[in-house]
């Protein structure tokens, strides 16, 4: 079967400069110019995900991993470098996309679902299972204010995972809800992932999770490339790395 | 150009569907929510008709209709310009987890208001009918002019949301800027009555002032408006919104960085 490629990345960089926000009010008390302040969270890095494959980021705190994810996701352009999704269609699943808290779950699925690009029929046929998915049973029809922070999560959760994207990138979500719910996301995991068709992003500092589920693993360190390869190889280093 | 057009392709399903939701949120808050919706403009049309009629005592044919319909067209336009400034903020949870393009956010917030001024214009028709203000056919103008508020408040949006991203207080300048347009324009007096000079010039340069009176001459005095002036703020408004939308699109990636 010929390989073919999902995410290809080329060179990117991503920088947060200049574009501080700005005052008038302040401008007039310090007139001195302050100093443009770069900071260049992502520098050169360059990977390619074949379609179908689940790759692992992880890296410290502050490496440029939700960077680099939100970057795939479309939200920022890259600086320089490029990213090529060959036309696939892409998600960031993240704790709550956007809920409007004054609306219940089941206006909040179809609002999610038309902002990742999905059409209101499309969303009504997936509607049942995402319900039942979330486990959230009675609160689908109450406001989403009402939520504890673990139904939130678990509707966000379900929301992404049903809906499907070709690609989906996941920013430390394994480790919602409660136990069982927990085991069962994980297992959806697996299960979404085991389809051949579908390219998975994950961000995690869970070790345990990368190695079950991962094909590749990339150790960003400082915004850079420390290491890519197989997961094992990859986190053993890491560990050792982080220890000491 | 044709981005936008794919862009507003793909989300404006989204936007009508969003702004149904906000207004049925408003309402399910408490069941009189969208009673306010009525008793708003009612209550400052009969503030201003006590300042003009009372204090001031202007002598204005079918005053309440005519202040009703300055209400209606300035809170539209005032509305929007106030949402879109901090629109990109208040949808923080939306912005840096998906990617949508931004003036969508502005969009949707003008459907909401759209309704809220539609119904709005209902109940000047139920003013008109209670005063038995005759009309003509020049009533027909009224989507030409409709068309122009909504492209000239759209490109104004656009521009203030990009500026209002980067700076913090923008907000407040622009808060004191409508107050002073809103005294400009003339919504619970005549606009005529501002000496000579300034009267054409406010007419001509203010262009809320300008569909204000154009509405008020097609609803209530049976004339036609200005025919190159409405022109001129057409034009004007598509350009607003061509130029809004090329901002928006050159620096939007930028915004996620910002907020």
């Amino acid at each position: 079967m010929e390989k073919e490629a999902a995410i290809t990345v080329k060179g990117l960089h991503i920088t947060y400069r200049g574009i501080k926000k700005f005052s008038i009010k302040k401008s007039f008390f310090k007139l001195k110019k302050g100093q443009r302040e770069t900071f260049e969270a992502v520098r050169g890095i360059s990977f390619e995900v074949e379609k179908g494959k689940i790759l692992g980021i992880i890296g410290k705190n502050g490496s440029g991993k939700t960077t680099t994810l939100r970057a795939l996701a479309g939200i920022f352009s890259p600086d320089k470098g490029e990213i090529n999704l060959h036309g696939n269609s892409i998600s960031l699943l993240s704790i709550g996309v956007g809920f409007q808290p004054k609306l219940t779950g089941k206006e909040n699925i179809y609002l999610s679902g038309m902002l990742l690009g999905f059409s209101e029929e499309e969303i009504k046929k997936k509607e049942k299972e995402i319900i039942e998915f979330a486990e959230i049973g009675e609160f689908i029809n109450r406001p989403v204010k009402t939520y504890s922070s673990g139904m939130y999560s678990k509707l966000a959760f379900a929301i992404t995972a049903i809906l499907e994207t070709d690609i989906m990138l996941i920013d430390e979500v394994l480790s919602v809800g409660d136990v069982k719910f927990k085991e069962k996301s994980y297992n959806k995991m697996k299960e979404l992932i085991s389809d051949d068709n579908r390219t998975v992003v994950i961000v995690s500092h869970s070790l345990g999770t990368l190695r079950e589920l991962c094909d590749e693993v990339l150790w960003l360190h400082n915004g850079q490339i420390k290491m890519i390869g197989k997961p094992d190889e990859v986190l053993k280093e890491y560990e050792d790395f982080m220890t000491k | 150009m044709k981005k936008f057009i794919n862009n507003i392709k793909r989300y404006y399903k989204y936007a009508i569907y969003s702004a149904k939701a906000d207004l049925k949120a408003e309402v399910a808050g408490s069941y009189l929510n969208w009673l306010w919706w009525i008793l708003d403009p009612l209550c400052f049309m009969l503030i201003y008709m006590f300042i003009a009629e009372v204090v001031f005592k202007s002598k204005v044919a079918y005053f309440p209709v005519f202040v009703f319909v300055g209400l209606t067209a300035w809170d539209y336009f005032n509305k929007n310009v106030t949402a879109s400034v901090k629109i990109v903020n208040n949808n923080r949870a939306i912005v840096s987890k998906i990617y949508i393009p931004k003036y969508i956010l502005i969009l949707q917030k003008s459907f909401v208001l759209l309704f809220k001024m539609f119904i709005s214009w209902i109940l000047v028709v139920i003013l008109m009918i209670l005063f038995r203000v005759p009309i003509s056919l020049n009533i027909l103008w009224f989507i030409p002019i409709m068309v122009t508020l909504y492209l000239i408040t759209f490109g104004a949006c656009t521009i203030l949301m990009h500026f209002g991203i980067f700076i913090e207080d923008l907000a407040n300048i622009i808060q004191i800027v409508l107050k002073l347009t809103f005294y400009l324009t003339g919504i619970f007096y005549q606009i005529s009555r501002i000496p000579k000079p300034y009267s054409t010039i406010l007419l001509r340069l203010n262009p809320i002032a300008f569909i204000i009176d154009s509405f008020r001459k097609i609803l209530i005095y049976q004339t036609h408006p200005s025919y190159l002036f409405l022109g001129i703020w057409f034009i004007l408004g598509i350009i607003l919104t061509s130029v809004g939308i090329a901002i928006i699109h050159k620096y939007e990636n930028s915004y996620a960085k910002v907020i």
